[in-house]
């Protein structure tokens, strides 16, 4: 087959880039050949959510998500998270928690939660099983997760009453 | 806060979060998935379509000529380089690409090489094959008689004694038959009141590491430096110099973090391809799989067991005899030792004169077979466990206290004849009975739901025996470095060790670094398998503190510092050396004592250094119209030594739980003719959020191995062992279906419902 | 994976005119989630996509319609449905079916429209969607309007024709009504499931006065149980009634899959049938 190249410019955390890419490629292609492998390939069929990335605000599994589509649009990954050297929230309460293991499917819980406690600041266990169910973690640290989650929408919640 | 000295505070025993926390979420730790080096090719595999086959041609032209593509190799160009391109760690069966024939669907047959990992994708695509089917067996017991050879001769690697006699035997697909006899059986079971016989399947399954195997090989001159996800990066640097008739050090193998191992990434996978590639092309050669191809690669044995007892009418066991075939596919892999270890426990944690034990190891052409969290353990503890309920019924003896009448205590002879020490059978059968409440009345529900629970208890030997070395090197500021070979795939025995280098020396274990597997760097290690980490290297980790302990306190004596001084280190070497300067080495290396069993026998005074000891206590719903099960409640009890590191120990206690809920309620690979049919995670469903019991505890019990590290041993498997039966007992608690085979699906669960009440549902 | 055209057209009638070449490998392209999906495992090559997502600002809305109803533009995403407060209000059984459906992230790039032409038998909204009455309206040359249960053709197939695209979904008034969708999995909780059942019941006091019982994935295609709906119209709610429905559903044909036998999957059906119109008329239905 002859590739049918494009060239595409998007905003990655923040900051604007412009490349070539091939048609077929998936933003977690681009992704690692700018240096960022916090996106990653797992399952490669939207199952896992290890490639979660947010897409003009909104979380897509980047295994499904063509890379020309993002032309124009605002990319944000885990890399963006700390960008002033802090620890957003969530991610601290996935260390105090223990929430993670091998660590593979970190990135994608720790973005999927932010989601989550942007949309919905005090979910129940039951709104945060279901919201974090398409994710999956190998290493089987729910219990660890769902206590994370809890323990970051408090805080969040108390520096916003504060 | 920069503190290296820790004043006062236990540095086992507390619960420091995993050194490498911070990178882990920000998504910049480093794994071989990410890894990418200049002038890199991507490889990949084109595989067999057919289960058994000699190979007739391998057409690769219209892959060579398509444009991008940098070369393609077949198991005859692997030869030009390599005369004999068979690897292994228990038998060299496995060609680094197919030669001759095919042994199973999915086996590599041709590489393709591209700088564009969609362009050999796509190559791959276009390499056709022609076969001559032979005949195939699939089934591990019918393997034991079948005319279809999986391979012609037996080509045991040499360095397991019990293998060596297996050499060049031709017309079998025996990869090992393990034996163990003491008292007499027969005579027991003549004299017996009740004899009891049943037999057990497990189906086989798959690790699936989020982190799918990956291996990078860069040439360099006249040596290889190889970036790979496994668990055993000294065994891969031995393998990959034999294989190529080199010395050790020319090739130089590094690990980084895991993306979860659970022994799927053992021993050597996909080293020896990306390793012979990338001489042949000269460049470097990375082999990331795909979640799919994971399912070809390395799984977990099915299994058939068939367990006899004798039983007295005091409800004491007087003889069993087990019979066990493992399905290990088309490669031995590390097979023959699952047979073994774990083979010589499958009679149980209990406390029986007289056993016997088949155990065979057999070649299928089905995808290979290895080690998974358990190391054959989880398949044994589901039959022995469903059976020993089925005694208890039978007697009509309560399950618990047919147990507990039963059970090895301190100082009584497991079936090899080693004498039982540490390990709390008893109190983590307790501990389990107490946390149910086991003899408080039971809510046994209504109408449709059934509710029912059961325990189940098991137990393991490590690996034996194995070497650990350490290196702990303490700089002139007090702070230190731990080079070890132990390879951190979530278990976080990269904080552990570190625990165990600043309880020694009076550090803060956050500050100790640790080096990862480096074979140029780091010490040799058996390998990150069976639980045996925590107790190998952290004795090994132990030793080299001591060490440099011991010269720290040397170099005080020598500067004239009083002895039990409390200078800090720093002041040490200033005085030593007038500056920030020098350095000391501590090394350690730990091989705990070991008799082999005796030929015939399996006899042996001393068959493992430790035992680890795991039950779980279930309660559940059964739905009695679909045959739904739902965990109400899943309690999982350990005995784990003295905790390193309590927080951590809990979370792989559940998470070993989690991942043998799977296998014991849905994981399966499906199997057409020998092509697995659901090699996706879409179809090959895992254990995800909504699929947690709804409560789940996870609780130690008190203990102390003695010749442990700080009292500890073991636990990355210890959780998986009572799941799977615990879970069956309490189907028949519930509504008296008894399941003989995993996973206990809903059907199953449902015809037993109603083959009960004489009827059948048709087809 | 490689060397297709990916077109991105302004209106639906380019589209259609782009994909009406005879091309079988030529395909629209709306949220691309069971393309991508059937690209990456090799079952679909495609020579040309046609993304519709430049037709979004005219076919994204969710509007009422004048008879009480909604009209549902083709490229509304799925996770807009979930939360469209007016479909909340007319059918909450679509947002309680989202909640099992595929996830967050899915559903924020699935599109309606590419989710009731996927022509998947195992898929959620369909069910839900045939059993609310809803159908379909397509663009192109020859337009026209097809309920949701007679969109299938076959497993994967759609009535659809070459170029034929959905742009709306059109979704009638629910006065009366009352739906559920039930899910049913045999393997991990969130999986394909081995049988789906949606009914919809219209009630007179406790008379039942029409009804709609389809059943999903067990079955080749979506189904839609006319025996069962001859059971309960006219009939008494209540178990009685209920469980003669699910009787009556049985008869529909399933299929054996790694999710169960044939045999099973029927079993499952009696009894789901039968809890979802209880749940339909009890407290949990609308
Ligand atoms: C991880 C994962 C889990 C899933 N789980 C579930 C689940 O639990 N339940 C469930 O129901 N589904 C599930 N799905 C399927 C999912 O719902 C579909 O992939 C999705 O709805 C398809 O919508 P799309 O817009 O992405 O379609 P696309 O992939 O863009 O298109 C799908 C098909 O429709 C055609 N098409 C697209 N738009 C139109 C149009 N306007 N007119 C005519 N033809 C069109 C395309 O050519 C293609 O053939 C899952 C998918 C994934 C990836
Ligand atoms: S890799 Fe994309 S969701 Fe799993
Ligand atoms: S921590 Fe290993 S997969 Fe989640």
């Amino acid at each position: 087959m002859t590739e049918v190249r494009c060239d595409i410019a998007f905003t990655l955390n923040g900051a604007p880039v412009a490349l070539n890419i091939g048609g077929h490629e998936n933003i977690v292609d681009v992704l690692k050949r700018l240096g960022l492998s916090g996106a990653r390939e797992s399952c490669g069929q939207g199952l896992c959510g290890c490639c979660t990335v947010i897409i003009d605000g909104v979380a897509e599994s980047g295994c499904l998500t063509l890379a020309q589509l993002v032309d124009g649009r605002s990319v944000q990954t885990i890399e963006g998270l700390d960008a002033d050297g802090a620890l957003s929230p969530v991610q601290q309460a996935f260390i105090d928690a223990g929430a993670l293991q091998c660590g593979f499917c970190a990135p994608g819980f720790v973005l999927m939660s932010h989601q989550l406690l942007a949309a919905n600041p005090d979910p129940s266990e039951a709104e945060i099983r279901d919201y974090l169910s398409g994710n999956l973690c190998r290493c089987a640290t729910y219990p660890e997760i769902i206590k994370a989650v809890r323990l970051a929408a408090s805080r969040m919640r108390a520096a916003q009453a504060a | 806060m920069n503190e290296i000295r820790s004043i006062s505070a236990k540095q086992v025993g507390r619960d420091v979060p995993r050194l490498e926390s911070r990178q882990k979420v920000t998504g910049r730790a480093e794994y071989t998935h990410n890894i990418t080096l200049p002038g890199m090719l991507y490889a990949k595999l084109c595989r067999s379509t057919v289960a058994h086959g000699r190979i007739l041609s391998i057409d690769v032209s219209a892959a060579r000529d398509l444009p991008g593509v940098h070369a393609v190799y077949t198991g005859e160009t692997i030869r030009t380089l390599i005369a004999e391109p068979y690897f292994g760690p228990a038998f060299h069966d496995q060609p680094i690409l197919a030669i001759g024939k095919v042994h199973f669907v999915g086996e590599p047959i041709a590489v393709v090489l591209a700088a564009d990992p969609y362009v050999a994708a796509e190559a791959a695509q276009m390499i056709v094959a022609e076969y001559e089917e032979l005949p195939a067996v699939f089934d591990e017991v019918e393997a034991m008689t079948s005319a279809a050879i999986v391979h012609e001769t037996l080509k045991p690697a040499g360095t397991f004694a019990d293998l060596k006699h297996l050499s060049g035997k031709s017309n079998t697909n025996v990869a090992l038959d393990y034996q163990l006899r003491r008292g007499d059986t027969d005579a027991a079971f003549a004299a017996a009141e009740h004899v009891f016989e049943h037999e057990f399947h497990t189906q086989q399954v798959m690790h699936t590491p989020l982190e799918p195997m990956v291996s990078i090989a860069e040439p360099g001159d006249n040596c290889l430096t190889i970036y790979t996800a496994s668990q055993s990066p000294s065994f891969v640097c031995t393998e990959i110099a034999r294989l190529f008739g080199w010395r050790e050090n020319q090739v130089r193998v590094k690990v980084p973090y895991l993306g979860g191992g659970f022994g799927a990434k053992l021993y050597i996978k996909l080293e020896a391809l990306v390793a012979a590639a990338a001489m042949l092309a000269r460049r470097p050669v990375k082999l990331s799989l795909t979640m799919e191809e994971q399912f070809y690669t390395i799984t977990k044995h099915a299994s058939t067991f068939r367990i006899k007892s004798a039983v007295n009418k005091d409800g004491r066991i007087t003889a069993r005899r087990c019979e066990i075939f493992w399905n290990g596919g088309a490669f031995a892999d590390i097979g023959p030792r699952v047979t073994q270890k774990s083979g010589f426990t499958s009679p149980g944690p209990y406390d029986i004169d007289n056993v016997s034990v088949d155990s065979y190891a057999l070649y299928t052409n089905r995808p290979p077979a290895g080690a998974l969290r358990g190391f054959g353990i989880p398949q044994l503890v589901w039959a022995y466990e469903s059976h020993t309920d089925l005694l208890a019924r039978g007697i009509g003896m309560d399950a618990v206290e047919f147990r507990r009448r039963n059970l090895l205590r301190e100082g009584r002879p497991q079936a090899t004849g080693t004498l039982m020490h540490d390990a709390a059978i008893i109190e983590v059968l307790d501990k389990t009975a107490e946390l149910m409440n086991w003899t408080a009345p039971f809510e046994r529900g209504e109408g449709v739901i059934r509710r029912g629970r059961a325990i189940a208890i098991g137990f393991k030997a490590v690996v034996a025996p194995t070497t650990s070395g350490a290196i702990v090197n303490l700089s002139a500021d007090g702070s230190a470095a731990l080079y070890m070979s132990t390879v951190d795939m979530g278990q976080g025995s990269d904080t552990a060790m570190a625990q165990i280098v600043a309880e020694t020396l009076g550090l803060v274990a956050e500050r100790v670094k640790v080096v990862h597997p480096d074979t140029d760097v780091t010490p040799y290690d058996m390998a990150t398998l069976g639980s045996r980490s925590t107790f190998h290297m952290g004795n090994a980790v132990k030793l080299a503190s001591l060490h440099a302990l011991e010269q720290l306190g040397a170099m005080a004596r020598e500067v004239g510092l009083p002895e039990g001084t409390n200078y800090e280190i720093r002041d040490i070497f200033l005085k030593k050396y007038g500056m920030q300067a020098g350095n000391i080495i501590g090394v350690g290396s730990y091989v705990p004592p070991y008799t082999s069993p005796q030929k015939g026998t399996g006899l042996s005074d001393n068959v493992t250094p430790f035992w680890m000891v795991g039950a779980a206590g279930v309660e559940l719903s059964v739905d009695t119209e679909t045959g739904h099960v739902t965990i109400d409640r899943l309690i999982n009890v350990a005995d784990v030594g003295r905790p390193l590191n309590p927080a951590i120990v809990a979370t792989q206690l559940s998470g070993a739980a989690m991942m043998q809920l799977g296998f014991t309620l849905f994981e399966n690979m499906d199997l057409d003719h020998g092509q697995v049919t659901n090699a996706s995670l879409a179809d090959y469903k895992i254990p995800g959020m909504h699929d947690l019991p709804t409560v789940m505890d996870n609780v130690i019990v008190d203990n102390n191995q003695q010749n442990g590290p700080y009292g500890a041993k073991g636990v990355g498997e210890t959780a998986t062992f009572g799941v799977s039966p615990a879970i069956a007992n309490a189907i028949e608690d519930a509504v008296g279906v008894r399941l003989t085979s995993l996973p206990l699906t809903p059907e199953s669960v449902l015809r037993g419902i109603r083959a009960l009440r004489g009827e059948k549902l048709e087809g | 994976m490689r060397g297709f055209e990916f077109l991105r057209p302004g209106t639906l009638n380019e589209a259609s005119a782009l994909l009406a070449t005879g091309d079988a490998a030529a395909r629209p392209f709306a949220g691309g989630t069971g393309l991508m999906l059937m690209m990456k495992t090799g079952v679909f090559s495609p020579s040309r996509l046609v993304c519709l997502r430049q037709t979004e600002a005219e076919h994204r809305a969710i509007t009422p319609t004048g008879d009480g109803g909604a009209r549902i533009g083709a490229l509304a995403s799925l996770s807009q449905i979930e939360h469209d407060p007016l479909l909340c209000r007319l059918a909450p059984v679509i947002a309680r079916t989202m909640t099992t459906l595929a996830n967050v992230r899915v559903r924020n790039v699935a599109r309606i429209g590419g989710t009731l032409a996927h022509g998947d038998p195992h898929m959620d909204m369909p069910p839900t969607l045939a059993a609310l009455r809803a159908s379909v309206v397509t663009s192109g040359t020859a337009s026209r309007t097809v309920p949701v249960e007679a969109l299938y053709a076959g497993y994967y197939e759609t009535i659809l024709q070459p170029g034929e695209l959905i742009s709306a979904v059109l979704l009638p008034d629910q006065t009366g009504w009352h739906s559920v969708y039930l899910k049913c999995t045999t393997r991990s909780a969130d999986d394909w499931p081995a049988l789906g059942v949606a009914v919809s019941v219209r009630m007179d006091g406790t008379t039942i006065t029409d009804s709609r019982v389809i059943i999903s994935a067990a079955t080749e295609k979506l189904t839609r149980v006319a025996a069962a709906e001859a059971v309960l119209n006219g009939a008494t709610a209540g178990l009685a009634a209920f469980t003669a429905a699910g009787e009556a559903a049985r008869a529909v044909e399933t299929i054996e899959d790694a999710r169960g036998s044939a045999a099973y999957k029927t079993e499952l059906v009696g009894v789901y049938v039968r809890r979802a119109l209880q749940q339909a008329t009890g407290a949990g239905g609308n």
